[in-house]
This record gives structure tokens, C-alpha cells and sequence, in this order.
């Protein structure tokens, strides 16, 4: 059992194009602060970005929570959105659901989860039609041994 | 890694402790601690915008001046295109060449040829680029160092290309060298400055090799000297010196943010100036985005070189006269073409070593005392009234925050936790110049 060093809970609001990406640079300044590998923030600041642009593009609101130990950090992500029907067919690159007007601003290209999977060492999504969807991502402090 | 040189001193006699400088700084890298600045190496940049600020003048840059070549037996000037532009609209290139060599220069390097070289280079190593996307110019010692420092996750999308100064400096070497059967070290490759980073970079190159270039001179040291000889010298200007290539329109890509790459894509490929605009965008490359671009050619100055800070003309006159003459420059001579393609054919353009994130001054902490630190950081801050007044000495509360969490200074330099602070300050800030004060 690793020690929780430190826990910060993040709340999304949906929509909010605005705000959207926030969180991640406030994450990245707080991973930069305690001196962690650079490769490991990147990683870290990629999967946040990423989750908060899920919950910014098609829910109402959501969590982001960010727990450091002394070896992993972990993302964990829950929103009250509309929910993932198929997740494996979610997982696919190139794979999207977003309108033309999320497309217009650069996103939903289908690279989301893919993505964020592909800077985790532990990925994982659960969903419920209608009510919402969690995503929990695990990055290694040693990210690049 | 050895301790960090930076392009600029502060001298403590002059300074006034005025903070201009600290309030300028980008990386928050300056404290003024009883009426004095000072530098935490570690964060300096080099970007020299605390240079032009200094009320002062307390900070100067260090640059090398034309007494300090008489070690060489033969010199060589690689004059940055940004040097052209100073002058009036009727001193072509080739005059300013020729004051040049009236001024004690041997040569006058044909630096368009190497600027040319890159050109290609880097044109070549995008399209073989594998990712990630985008890569990064380094032609700016301070975006090299900004990435460094700020953004190590960046590093590896760092072009892998030699800038055109060190491949100028590496040819101009070997060229005189083999010609006047002179070593190395006798011949002085001597760059043309328009600002200090370059010329720290060439004291201690970011890959951490040592530069083919001996020195740097700042435009402002020698515009006078040159002014004087377009104005008042004619005579010797017209003399007989032949015409090199210094009358290429080509001499003025690299001055101009927006020509520096003619053959990437516009829709792949974003010229950047000024380093706020520099860091939003790399705020989004950490993100994650913009990765359909696949070229950002960034430079710390507004308006790229020809806004650097030892320049002397204001940089929209420069920008203008620029374009006044690369719109009357004749189109490359054959031979300009024939040196580009016989050296392109010959050399490498990579560089030489990897670029690497700049250790902090790494403390043992481990991350569980680290994370301790960061802890007292943020609750000393919520003790702190948020104004950034800066009369503590750093720049913002956040700053304070951090230098007592990291024991570099006490909270008791808030005045509005210390009313010792306030009495301190004013005896260190009464009124009248420094020399009538006890």
C-alpha cells in the first residue's frame, strides 16, 4: 500500500469552452512545483487535457481529481454527461461523436480516449447511458524507466 | 551540469534597487533584497528584458568589444542580417560590409549563404520529422533556454539542427585556416549581435559544447563607429574592395520573423514573436495540441531580431527599411547558388549534441518533503495580501510564498506582516541619488 501524498479535486463545467483547459495547466504547475520528471508531466497534462475536453464537449459538469503517492499519479474523472453506449467502439481511433461545431474549434477528432490510454500505464473507463461516465488513468512517476 | 554564465551583469554600485527589472522579468528571476538586485541563475533565461528597463542603467550586457580581438591574427565578421537595417535607406549592405572592414575586421563573412544552408536543412529534417509534432526553432538562444527551464517536456521537439551563426563560424574557421595556413585559434569568427542571448550562447552553448564562434559584438557598440564611416568616410567605402555576396537579397531571411522558412507550408508552420505569445503557445504544445502544426519558428524579441535589445533603430523603421532593401536587392548571383549547393553537398548541418532540461538546483528533498514544501508554500500565500506590491523584494506574493517555503528569505519581508519591513525600506529608499546617502 503506497501513501497518498497529496489529493486536489477539480470541478469541470460543461460547455465552458472558455475555461476549457484550465485544469490541466494548474495540474501542470503543481507537477512542475514538486519537481517530478518532465516526461511524466507531459503525460499527466496530456490525460487531463484531454478528460477535461470530454467533460467541456458533452456533459453538464464533472470531477477531476488528481492523487499523487510516492510512485504513480492517478486521474480520476467523473461526470454527469449523456454516457458512452459502446466503449470499445469509444476507444477506436478516429472514432467520434462530436458535432460540427466542437470539429470547428479543433476537437473531437476521435483521438480522445485513444489518447489518453496511450499516456497511461493503467486506463480504464466505466459508463452509464444517461447518467454519466468515469475514466480513471494511472501515470508512473518514472515514467520513461 | 557547470554553473550557468548569463549574458548580462548587474553592477551593485549603480543599482538602485528600483525593481523595473524584477517586475520585467518573464521567469521571476530577480529579488530585490535591501535595495539591491540581485539573479537566481537557475531561472535566468537570458531574454535581457530587464536590460532596457534598468532606470539606472545598472545592467549592462556582456558582450566582447573590438579592443579584445588584437589576440587574433585574422577576423572575421558574421554580422546578423539585423545589422543592415540600422542604418539610412540609401547605406546599402555592401557599404556597411566595407565600414566594416574599415573598422578592423579582415573579412566580412557572406553569412546569407549559411542562413541559406539551414534553410534547407531544416526544410529537409521537417519532412523527415517522425514526431512529435511540432518541432521548434532554436535559432533563439532564449526560446532555447525558455524550454529548458520552463518547459524540459519540450526538449525533444527542439529542432536537431545547427544554427546558421555556428555553421557560419565553423566554415569561416576552416576557410582562413587551410587559406593562410593560420590554426584555428589565430582566426576570430566574430558574430554581430542583435541582443546579449546570443551572445551568451555562444559562451555556453544550450547543448553544452563549445561554440565555433569566439565572441560576440553588440550593433549598439559599433553603430556609431560604422555611422560614422557610411557618413563621413565615403572615400575609403568606394574604395576598390570587391563586391561578395554581402549584396544578396537573401543577407535579410533571417532578420525577418516572417521569412524564415520560404518553403514550409503556411497552413503547418507559425512564426511566433515576443515571449508572452511564445509561452501560450507552448502552453497548448504541452497540452497536447496543435500538433497538425509542424513547424513554430519562435522568437523572444517582438518582432524577431530586429527588435533585439542591443539594436539602436526602432524596430518598425528597421522592418521598413528591411523590406526597402530586399525589394531592390538583385536576385542571387549564380556563384551564390553554386557555394550553397557545394556545401550543402558537403557539410552536416546537425547538431552536435542534444539539448537537455536544465537541472534545478536539485535539493535532496525527497517527494514526500517536497510535496511538504509545496503545502507551506500555499498556506504561507493565504497569509499574504495577494497585491504583488513587490516591496518584499520578489515579484509576487506567490514568489514570497515560495522563497520562505524554500527558506530563501523570511515572511517578516511582507510590510503588511512586518512594520520593521516599513522602516527598513524607507531608510534604504529615502529620498535623493545613492552617493548623499549614509
Amino acid at each position: 500500500m503506497t501513501a497518498e501524498l497529496l489529493r486536489e479535486s477539480y470541478h469541470i463545467q460543461g460547455r465552458n469552452f472558455d475555461k476549457a483547459g484550465e485544469i490541466s495547466s494548474e495540474i501542470k504547475v503543481i507537477l512542475k512545483d514538486l519537481e517530478l520528471d518532465a516526461g511524466c508531466i507531459r503525460r499527466v497534462v496530456i490525460v487531463a487535457f484531454e478528460a477535461e475536453m470530454n467533460v467541456v464537449m458533452y456533459a453538464d459538469r464533472g470531477t477531476l481529481t488528481l492523487i499523487l503517492t510516492d510512485r504513480d499519479i492517478s486521474l480520476e474523472v467523473v461526470d454527469e454527461g449523456p454516457g458512452i453506449p459502446d466503449i470499445d467502439l469509444a476507444m477506436k481511433e478516429g472514432y467520434s461523436t462530436a458535432s460540427d461545431e466542437m470539429r470547428e474549434m479543433g476537437f473531437g477528432f476521435g483521438m480522445g480516449l485513444p489518447n489518453m490510454k496511450k499516456n497511461s500505464d493503467e486506463f480504464c473507463v466505466e459508463s452509464e447511458v444517461g447518467k454519466g461516465t468515469s475514466v480513471f488513468a494511472r501515470i508512473r512517476l518514472d515514467a520513461d524507466a | 551540469m557547470p554553473e550557468l554564465k548569463h549574458g548580462f551583469k548587474i553592477d551593485p554600485a549603480k543599482c538602485e534597487g528600483r525593481m523595473y527589472c524584477m517586475r520585467a522579468c518573464p521567469t521571476h528571476a530577480i529579488r530585490v533584497k535591501s535595495g539591491r538586485a540581485h539573479l537566481i541563475p537557475d531561472l535566468c533565461i537570458d531574454c535581457g528584458s530587464c536590460l532596457g528597463v534598468c532606470p539606472s542603467r545598472a545592467i549592462s550586457a556582456t558582450t566582447i568589444s573590438l579592443a579584445d580581438l588584437n589576440r587574433f591574427k585574422f577576423k572575421v565578421a558574421v554580422a546578423s542580417p539585423a545589422l543592415y537595417s540600422q542604418f539610412g535607406l540609401n547605406d546599402t549592405p555592401a557599404q556597411v560590409g566595407r565600414a566594416l572592414l574599415n573598422l578592423g575586421f579582415d573579412a566580412v563573412w557572406e553569412y546569407a549563404v549559411d542562413i541559406e544552408l539551414v534553410d534547407r536543412a531544416i526544410t529537409d529534417v521537417v519532412k523527415k520529422w517522425p514526431g512529435p509534432f511540432p518541432l521548434i526553432s532554436d535559432s533563439c538562444p532564449v526560446v532555447v533556454r525558455l524550454i529548458q527551464v520552463a518547459y524540459p517536456s519540450l526538449v525533444d521537439q527542439l529542432l536537431p539542427t545547427e544554427v546558421p551563426r555556428e555553421i557560419a563560424g565553423r566554415d569561416v574557421k576552416r576557410r582562413y585556416s587551410q587559406d593562410l595556413g593560420l590554426r584555428p585559434e589565430e582566426v576570430a569568427a566574430i558574430y554581430i549581435t542583435p541582443c546579449q542571448a546570443k551572445s551568451i550562447s555562444i559562451l555556453q552553448p544550450a547543448e553544452e559544447v563549445k561554440s565555433y564562434l569566439d565572441g560576440a559584438i553588440g550593433i549598439s557598440e559599433i553603430y556609431n563607429d560604422i555611422l560614422f564611416r557610411l557618413r563621413k568616410d565615403t572615400k575609403t567605402l568606394l574604395s576598390d574592395i570587391p563586391e561578395g555576396l554581402a549584396d544578396s537579397g537573401d543577407l535579410f531571411h533571417w532578420a525577418n520573423p516572417e521569412g524564415e522558412f520560404p518553403n514550409l507550408s503556411r497552413e503547418h508552420y507559425l512564426p511566433l514573436t515576443g515571449l508572452t505569445d511564445i509561452m501560450k503557445v507552448f502552453d497548448d504544445v504541452e497540452r497536447g495540441r496543435l500538433s497538425n502544426i509542424e513547424f513554430l519558428e519562435c522568437h523572444a524579441c517582438l518582432g524577431g531580431c530586429l527588435g533585439g535589445n542591443l539594436t539602436v533603430e526602432n524596430l518598425y523603421a528597421a522592418r521598413s527599411k528591411a523590406l526597402h532593401l530586399k525589394a531592390n536587392m538583385p536576385s542571387p548571383p549564380p556563384e551564390f547558388e553554386n557555394e550553397v549547393a557545394r556545401r550543402y553537398a558537403t557539410e552536416d548541418f546537425s547538431m552536435r549534441s542534444s539539448i537537455k532540461p536544465r537541472s534545478m538546483a536539485k535539493d535532496v528533498l525527497d517527494l514526500r518533503e517536497r510535496v511538504m514544501r509545496r503545502k507551506r508554500a500555499e498556506d504561507i500565500l493565504k497569509g499574504l495580501p495577494l497585491l504583488n506590491c513587490g516591496l518584499c523584494g520578489a515579484p509576487s506574493c506567490k514568489d514570497h510564498a515560495d522563497d520562505v517555503a524554500q527558506a530563501r528569505t523570511e515572511i517578516s519581508d511582507c510590510v503588511f506582516l512586518s512594520k520593521a519591513r516599513i522602516d527598513q525600506l524607507r531608510k534604504i529608499y529615502k529620498k535623493g541619488p545613492r552617493s548623499s546617502r549614509g
